[in-house]
């Protein structure tokens, strides 16, 4: 019997509607990604947000109109107008320069808290999922149990364990993401490892280490990328709810979670007091879910990676 | 699954102590509050899927409408919204410019039914809305895979009823997983209403927790995280059994 | 001649992807008459299932644009309404799927997705339409209808859920029977069963078939016709003898080893197969101007293939020899110079 011989003839695969990405080269290829990016509005103006919020962070002492622990009596809890466009506090306050100056808090603690989470998780990851076996076992079981935690309690534990301010609010925040970054990692590790130019790189006598930074790494970056971006609307909201709770870094500095819990008092009579800080809020989170998703589409097509909002 | 026994084995076994501070055991401070601490997470639930069953179906149904759009914008704005913040502009809305409900507190449902209810509607709409733009997307995406499926266009092939492919092919396909999704949600929310708790002065064991943390009530706070966990792991295990029992894939391995 | 069950006239398909628009049929004719089996070959990506999922409306509605006309017993299913085309869909045209692996709904038992096959176009009790699936089931040669009713698809071989598909298809006697791969997951066996069971519905029932395939051997023992597509075309069409045994298109003959400069033997004495057309065939978003085979094509005899599309011409057949009217077909420049 004869067989036309077509490639892609066995019936049990699909037809080839996508082709298959092929094996991304060892760099990701970052111009490409940006204009990929560009085209994507919702990423883009995400992007451009977040640039803003991070430079009013850099330069918040600049730019806030006011000395945010400025206190005038005389002015409390006055409502938004053209000298207080988000109004006063109890003690007569600017809130937009607190709000400005939140951002700094917030943005600090969320980039650290990640910063460690990413490292941590990552190395984790790329340990267990190089080396497989009993290192696997061991550390993902571990990742496994920490994950089983709900991240809020977590984070309530450890800065019960080791007492408030920013320092342990940051490592609360990063511990509860660590296992979220091993998994991501060690997946696309697991990807790679085995693909041709690693086994060739291997047989030619490549230590692991060369292995581990020349040719898993660029290729689990991608949803590692996506990751960090989720990750930190995590850990800004993370950080705003501890600092609600009073176990984030402490008064008088603002913290757009501490105005929040000190705007309540006065939820009757002044509701911009718990509105601003709370749009700040919503705002960063936002923007990085959003670039999160959009980097998403981009990078990682297979969506390796975690939705926004699961995780929470 | 055997990560779980092995969890559950330490997690069962420790004693859980007496309170630092009230002299009470842990034991009878936690049986106290979490009644009122389920009651929260179980009406967030019902709301998160009362939000998110008609959203995410409706919106997979019919792509870049206008309904999918509005589903997109607002469980991306769920997502992104600090429960706590929501539950302060809820009570700014409702209980201060509309006077509608109560602000906060508690009265058992035996005492005053409708004031119970009246009591739980904010804080689980406050929750429920978070829970709910995650399973939106859920259920969009899951919707929107089974739609696109082989099986689905050998149903419609046979000249099926539009209704009886959706309703026996589509839904029925990307529902199992929500089974899924829906535990984990619930075993979240158990800890998300902690934060929640202390907005609307809800009785339950977010405040317990809270308390003995600026306390240094170790005894309480290990207990109440312990609480947690094995809340977590019997939802998930749960969760495991309930599946294998619905979906064929698996419980006839 | 008896009115076609099927007439295909100039059917097109434009699917919009990322990557632009995939002009992935350009212009289908073709008839399949009472009883009788056509079968159409290609490579891979030439637009083959495409071509019948467009027929049944099951392209994807957002991204595909049908047009041209497709006559099933004198109605145009492209011109259907949604309700009518429910109606059309088993009785009138039974298709089998390409991937036995994914055409089945998981969570339903292979029973209920028959029954309820049968009782969408048919009055009967659950208990009739159940017992009408077992013999349906036997039918395709399933081991133990009675029992495999109740089971659930991944509880099958593939093998074993192509022919439930296969029995899906059949269990409306429909018209047409369209049938994608039907029996490549299928021992030689089982489908020389299936297709002896084809053949008996033809002759009952003057079922027109549609045979989509990559096996020369099914081609040659059952088709009365066949079609063959290149690049979403039909380069070559006519009786199986004229296409197998004279094939007048370049691609033809390459696809049968047949053209000279590839039938070399290679060393080992082996025949060289399809895989030795130097060459992919062009994606459907970027196809060429003029003949879509010139870029592969080892002949290129005509100035006119780079730029100029040929048509569809008669070419010289064994049947207009013997006397009959079957035409002989071939889209090519190099057609009459090149034998
Ligand atoms: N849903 C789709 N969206 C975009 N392009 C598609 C889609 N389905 C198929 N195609 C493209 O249409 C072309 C024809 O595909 P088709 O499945 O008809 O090929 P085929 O001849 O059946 O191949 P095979 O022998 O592998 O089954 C291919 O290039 C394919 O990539
Ligand atoms: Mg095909």
């Amino acid at each position: 019997m004869t067989q036309l011989p077509t490639p892609g003839a066995n019936p049990a695969e699909p037809p080839p509607a996508e082709p298959i990405p092929p094996s991304r080269p060892a760099r990701p290829r970052w111009r490409e990604t940006l204009g990929l990016l560009a085209r994507n509005p919702t990423a883009a103006v995400s992007a451009v947000v977040l640039v803003l919020i991070v430079l009013v962070a850099l330069f918040d002492e600049t730019l806030a109109p006011d000395g945010p622990n400025d206190q005038d009596q005389s002015i409390a809890l006055q409502p938004p107008s053209w000298s207080h466009p988000f109004g006063t506090d109890e003690f007569g306050r600017d809130i937009l320069s607190r709000v400005v100056l939140g951002a700094g808090t917030s943005l600090r603690v969320g980039f650290l808290s990640v910063a460690f989470a990413l490292v941590v998780g990552t190395l984790i990851g790329l340990l267990a999922g190089f080396y497989g076996k009993w290192v696997d076992d061991v550390l993902m079981r571990l990742m496994d149990m920490l994950f089983a935690f709900p991240a809020v309690l977590l984070a309530i534990a450890v800065v019960a364990i080791r007492g408030t301010g920013p320092a342990n609010a940051i490592l609360a925040i990063g511990i509860v993401y660590v296992p979220i970054f091993a998994r991501v990692t060690r997946a696309s590790v697991l990807g790679v490892r085995e693909e041709v130019y690693v086994r060739a790189s291997r047989s030619i006598g490549a230590s692991d280490f060369r292995l581990l930074t020349r040719h898993v790494l660029p290729n689990a970056a991608p949803p590692i990328i996506v990751q960090t971006s989720i990750s930190l609307a995590f850990a800004v909201l993370a950080e705003a709810a501890l600092s609600f709770l009073g176990l984030g870094p402490r008064r008088p500095n603002p913290s757009w979670g501490l105005m929040l819990a000190d705007g309540r008092g006065f939820i009757e009579q002044a509701w911009w007091y718990s509105v601003f800080p709370g749009l700040a809020i919503v705002l960063t989170v936002l923007c990085f879910n959003l670039l999160g998703d959009g980097l998403r589409d981009v990078l990682d097509p297979r969506q390796r990676t975690l939705t926004a909002g699961s995780g929470r | 699954m055997e990560q779980y026994f092995r969890w559950a084995g330490n997690a069962v076994t420790g004693d859980l102590g007496v309170s630092f501070r009230s002299g009470e055991t842990v034991t009878s401070l936690i049986a106290e509050r979490l009644p009122a601490t389920l009651t929260l997470a179980v009406a967030a639930l019902v709301v998160a899927l009362l939000i998110a069953l008609p959203l995410g179906m409706l919106s997979a149904l019919h792509p870049r409408s206008l309904v999918d759009r509005f589903a997109t914008v607002v469980s991306q704005l769920g997502i992104s919204v600090p429960d706590f913040w929501l539950s302060i502009m809820l009570i700014l809305i409702f209980a201060g410019t509309l006077g509608w409900l109560p602000s906060g507190g508690y009265v058992p449902l035996t005492e005053d039914p409708w004031g119970w209810f009246q009591r739980l509607i904010l804080p689980a709409v406050a929750t429920g809305v978070v829970s709910g733009s995650v399973i939106t997307r859920f259920v969009r995406s899951s919707m929107l895979e089974a739609l696109g499926s082989d099986h689905v266009r050998t149903a419609e092939a046979k000249g099926l009823p539009t209704r009886q492919v959706l309703s026996w092919h589509v839904l029925r396909n990307a529902l199992l997983p929500l089974v899924t999704v829906t535990g984990v949600q619930l075993a979240y929310l158990l800890s998300g209403v902690v934060v929640v708790e202390i907005v609307f002065s809800w009785p339950g064991l977010g405040q317990l927790a809270l308390q003995a943390v600026r306390d240094r009530d170790f005894p309480v706070l290990q207990g109440a995280v312990l609480l947690f966990a094995l809340v977590f792991l019997v939802i998930n295990l749960l969760v495991d059994l309930l599946y294998s029992r619905i979906d064929p894939r698996i419980s006839r391995r | 001649m008896t009115a076609p069950v099927l007439a295909v006239e100039d059917l097109r398909v434009q699917l919009r992807t990322p990557r632009g628009t995939a002009h992935v049929v350009n212009g289908l004719d073709y008839t399949v008459g009472p009883g009788e089996t056509v079968a159409v070959v290609g490579e891979s990506g030439s637009g083959k299932s495409v071509s019948v999922l467009a027929l049944m409306g099951l392209l994807p509605a957002r991204t595909a644009t049908v047009t041209g006309r497709a006559l099933l017993q004198g109605e145009d299913l492209l011109a259907m309404s949604p309700d009518r085309l429910r109606q059309v869909r088993g009785p009138g045209i039974g298709m089998v799927f390409q991937d036995p692996m994914t055409s089945l709904n998981p969570v339903l038992t292979v029973g209920r997705q028959l029954v309820e096959g049968i009782r969408a176009h048919q009055q009967v009790t659950r208990q009739a339409a159940r017992a009408r699936a077992v013999e349906l089931l036997a039918e395709v040669g399933l081991p133990d209808p009675q029992r495999a009713v109740d089971r659930y698809p991944h509880e099958l071989s593939g093998g074993m859920r192509q022919r439930v598909v296969i029995a899906i298809a059949l269990s409306n006697s429909p018209a047409l029977l369209v049938a994608d791969e039907a029996t490549t997951a299928l021992d030689v066996t089982v489908q020389a069963q299936i297709i002896d069971l084809v053949e008996r519905l033809q002759s009952e029932h003057g079922t027109g078939v549609v045979w989509i395939t990559h096996d020369l051997g099914v081609v040659a023992g059952i088709a009365d016709r066949v079609l063959v597509m290149y690049g979403g075309r039909c380069v070559e069409d006519g009786t199986v003898d004229d296409v197998l045994e004279r094939p007048a298109h370049p691609y033809t003959r390459g696809l049968l080893g047949a053209l000279p400069d590839l039938a070399e033997p290679l060393s080992d004495g082996r025949r060289p197969d399809l895989a030795t057309i130097p060459g992919v065939p062009p994606p459907p978003t970027d196809l060429p101007a003029g003949c879509v085979f010139w870029p592969r094509c080892p002949v290129r005899g005509d100035a006119r293939c780079e730029t100029e599309q040929p048509p569809l011409a008669f070419v010289e057949s064994l049947s207009r020899a013997t006397g009959s009217s079957l035409p002989h077909r071939a889209a090519t420049w190099c057609g009459e110079g090149a034998r």
